[in-house]
C-alpha cells in the first residue's frame, strides 16, 4: 500500500467513502429506465425505513403514522414548488423541517401511552391526515396532486431517473450514516434504554420525555425528507392512497424483516421489500399473503430480522474469541 | 457527619392503603444505612418516593444535599448524584453489558445532541474514553469478559452485579440498593457484600440498603432503620436492633420466645 492508500484506510470514514464511490458508479450497471426507477425508489424507501427504525427500533415507540408524516412532507413540498413556485432545493429542507415539527406533535401521546394504545393513537392521526388530504380540493383531493417539478440545477432538469438518482442516493447514504452515528452515541443509548425499561432509564438520569420526543422528531425528519423526494420524482404526481395503511404496513415490514434496532436492517429491509412489492405487482390481490408469509418466516427463523441475525452471529464470535484468547493466554 | 439525606413526614397512600405513614430519617455522609422490615412494610415504597418514582402525599419532605427533592422527576433526582438499583433489576436486556454501564454515564456526556447525529471526532474521542472507563469498572465488578454480551444472557448473580455497576457508573454520592442480595447463593452474598464495601471504600459513598438477608445488613450497616406497616418502629446500631422487642415482634409475632428469636436472628 502506498502512503495515500494507507492514509485513506486509516481514516474512520473510509468505508463510507468507498461505499459512496461505488454507489456513484452504480447507474453504469443498470440496464434500463425501469431498473433505475426501482433503484431510486429503494433509496427513498431506505430513508423512510431507517427513519422508522429510529423511533420504533431504537426508542421502541410505535408510530403507525410514519407514512402520514411522509405525506405531510410530500404535500408541503408539492405545494411550495407549484403554488409558490419555490425551487426543490428550498422545498425539500422546508418540507423536512415542517414534518419534524409535526413529528413532535405526534410524539406527545407517547408520554402517556405505550404499545398497542400508542399504535391506535398514531393510527388515528395518520388516517385523519390521509382523509384530510383526500377531501381538500387545494391538495387535489382524491384526484391526486400533479405537475410537481423535478429539481433543477442551472437550467438542467433532473427529471430522468438516472439524474434523480444523484439526488436521492447521497441523501440515503447521509441518512444511514446519521442513524449509525446516533446509535453509537449517548443519544442512541438513551433511546434504547427507554425501549428496554423506561423507569430504569429515568433512574439513570435520562429525561425520558425529551428523548422520546427527540426520537419522534428525528424519525419525522426522515419521513418528511422521503416524502418530499418521492413527490419530486418523475412523473411528479402524488395521491392520498400512496399513504394509506397498506403502504404503512409495507414500511413496517421493511423494518421488521430487516431487523428492528439495526441500521443495516432498515436498509436491507427497504431493498428487499421494495423489490418484492414490485415483482409481485401483477399478483396484486395476493400481496398481503406474500407479506404475511414474509412476517411468519422472519418470526420463525430470524425473530430479530436479518440485521439482528447478523449482529447475533458477530457478537457470539467476539465472545468466543475473547474467551478462547484468555484461555490461551492462561495456558501460556 | 452532616446530613446527606433528610426525610420528614414522608407518607404515601394508595387508595385506602397506607403504604408509608409519617416516616422520618436522616442519613449522614458516608454512612451505610440498612432499611429492614417484613414484606409490605413500605421499604420499596420509601425508595420509590425518595427517587421520584411515586409522588409523595402532601406534607412530605425529602431533602438531598440540602436541596428539596420532594416529588421531583426521577431523572432530575438522579442528576443530583442519587443512584439506585431495583428489586427486579430492570437491566437493559437487549443492550450489551457495557452499554448498560454507558447508559449510567448519561449525565457525564459533554457533547451536544447535534454532534451525536454526525459522529464528530469529538464524539468518538469522548465515547472511547468512556468505554475505557467502563471497562475498568466492569473489571472491578468482575464482568469484563462479558462486556459485549447482551445483558439478558447473564445469570441472576451477574445481573445483580451489573445493576450495581450501572448505578456506580453514575458516579453517585448516594447509592440506594433495593434488595441486592435477593435470590443469591450464600457465596454470592459474600461476594456482593465484598463488592459493596469495596465500592464504598473506593468512592467514599453513602449507601442505603434495603435487604432481607440479615447477615448482609448486620455486617455492613452502621445504622439500621426498621419499618413495619408503613411506620418506623426502631432505629439504631445493628446490635441494638437485633435485640429490640418491637423488631422481633414485627418479624415473628409475639408468640415466639425472645431467646428463640435472638438465636434465629443470629443464625441468619
Amino acid at each position: 500500500m502506498g502512503p495515500l492508500a494507507r492514509a485513506i484506510a486509516a481514516h474512520p470514514g473510509y468505508r463510507w467513502g468507498a461505499a459512496f464511490a461505488l454507489l456513484l458508479a452504480f447507474p453504469l450497471a443498470i440496464a434500463n429506465g425501469y431498473q433505475q426507477y426501482l433503484v431510486d425508489l429503494i433509496m427513498i424507501n431506505i430513508v423512510l425505513a431507517v427513519g422508522l427504525n429510529i423511533v420504533k427500533g431504537f426508542a421502541g415507540q410505535v408510530n403507525v403514522g410514519h407514512v402520514a408524516l411522509a405525506a405531510i412532507g410530500a404535500y408541503t413540498s408539492a405545494v411550495l414548488s407549484t403554488k409558490f413556485g419555490l425551487p426543490f432545493w428550498f422545498a425539500l429542507p422546508f418540507a423536512t423541517l415542517t414534518t419534524g415539527v409535526v413529528g413532535a406533535v405526534v410524539g406527545v401521546p407517547s408520554f402517556r401511552l405505550e404499545g398497542a394504545y400508542l399504535a391506535l393513537a398514531t393510527l388515528g392521526l395518520a388516517e385523519s391526515v390521509r382523509i384530510f388530504i383526500a377531501v381538500t380540493d387545494y391538495l387535489g383531493a382524491s384526484v391526486g396532486y400533479g405537475d410537481i417539478p423535478p429539481p433543477i440545477i442551472g437550467g438542467w432538469r433532473l427529471d430522468g431517473y438516472a439524474a434523480y438518482y444523484y439526488v436521492v442516493m447521497p441523501i440515503a447514504v447521509v441518512g444511514t450514516y446519521i442513524a449509525f452515528s446516533i446509535l453509537r452515541s449517548d443519544v442512541g443509548r438513551a433511546f434504547k434504554a427507554i425501549r428496554e425499561d423506561t423507569l430504569a432509564a429515568a433512574a439513570s438520569g435520562i429525561d425520558v420525555r425529551k428523548y422520546k420526543l427527540l426520537a419522534f422528531v428525528i424519525s419525522a425528519l426522515y419521513a418528511g425528507c422521503a416524502g418530499s423526494l418521492a413527490a419530486h420524482m418523475a412523473p411528479g404526481f402524488i395521491h392520498p392512497d400512496d399513504y394509506n395503511l397498506t403502504r404503512m404496513i409495507t414500511v413496517i415490514l421493511m423494518v421488521v424483516a430487516g431487523g428492528l434496532g439495526h441500521v443495516w436492517g432498515g436498509v436491507i429491509g427497504a431493498i428487499m421489500i421494495t423489490l418484492v412489492a414490485e415483482w409481485t405487482r401483477s399478483y396484486y390481490q395476493y400481496e398481503f399473503i406474500i407479506f404475511g408469509l414474509i412476517v411468519v418466516l422472519t418470526m420463525l427463523y430470524m425473530p430479530r430480522g436479518i440485521g439482528g441475525y447478523i449482529d447475533r452471529r458477530l457478537a457470539n464470535r467476539r465472545f468466543v474469541a475473547l474467551r478462547t484468547g484468555k484461555a490461551a493466554a492462561k495456558a501460556v | 457527619m452532616s446530613a446527606l439525606l433528610e426525610i420528614a413526614g414522608l407518607s404515601k397512600r394508595f387508595g385506602g392503603l397506607v403504604a408509608l405513614s409519617n416516616v422520618a430519617m436522616t442519613v449522614g455522609e458516608s454512612e451505610v444505612r440498612g432499611v429492614i422490615g417484613p414484606n409490605g412494610s413500605g421499604k420499596s415504597t420509601l425508595f420509590n418516593l425518595v427517587t421520584g418514582v411515586y409522588s409523595a402525599d402532601p406534607g412530605s419532605l425529602v431533602r438531598f444535599r440540602g436541596e428539596d427533592i420532594t416529588n421531583r422527576e426521577p431523572h432530575e433526582i438522579s442528576r443530583l448524584g442519587l443512584a439506585r438499583t431495583f428489586q427486579l433489576l430492570r437491566i437493559f436486556a437487549e443492550m450489551t453489558v457495557i452499554e448498560n454501564l454507558l447508559v449510567g454515564c448519561h449525565r457525564q456526556i459533554e457533547y451536544p445532541v447535534g454532534a451525536a447525529l454526525f459522529g464528530s471526532t469529538r464524539v468518538r474521542a469522548a465515547e472511547r474514553r468512556l468505554h475505557a472507563e467502563m471497562l475498568d469498572l466492569l473489571d472491578f465488578i468482575g464482568l469484563a469478559d462479558f462486556a459485549e454480551m447482551p445483558a439478558g444472557e447473564l445469570s441472576i448473580g451477574q445481573c445483580r452485579l451489573l445493576a450495581l455497576g450501572r448505578a456506580m457508573a453514575m458516579k453517585p454520592v448516594l447509592l440506594m440498593l433495593d434488595e441486592p442480595a435477593a435470590g443469591l447463593s450464600p457465596i454470592n452474598v459474600d461476594k456482593l457484600l465484598e463488592t459493596v464495601l469495596a465500592l464504598k471504600a473506593r468512592y467514599g459513598l453513602t449507601v442505603i440498603l434495603v435487604e432481607h438477608v440479615m447477615k448482609l445488613v448486620m455486617a455492613s450497616c452502621d445504622v439500621v432503620t426498621v419499618l413495619d406497616h408503613g411506620k418506623k418502629i426502631a432505629e439504631g446500631a445493628p446490635d441494638a436492633i437485633r435485640d429490640d422487642h418491637r423488631v422481633i415482634e414485627a418479624y415473628l409475632g409475639k408468640e415466639m420466645k425472645d431467646a428463640e428469636v435472638r438465636a434465629f436472628l443470629r443464625s441468619a
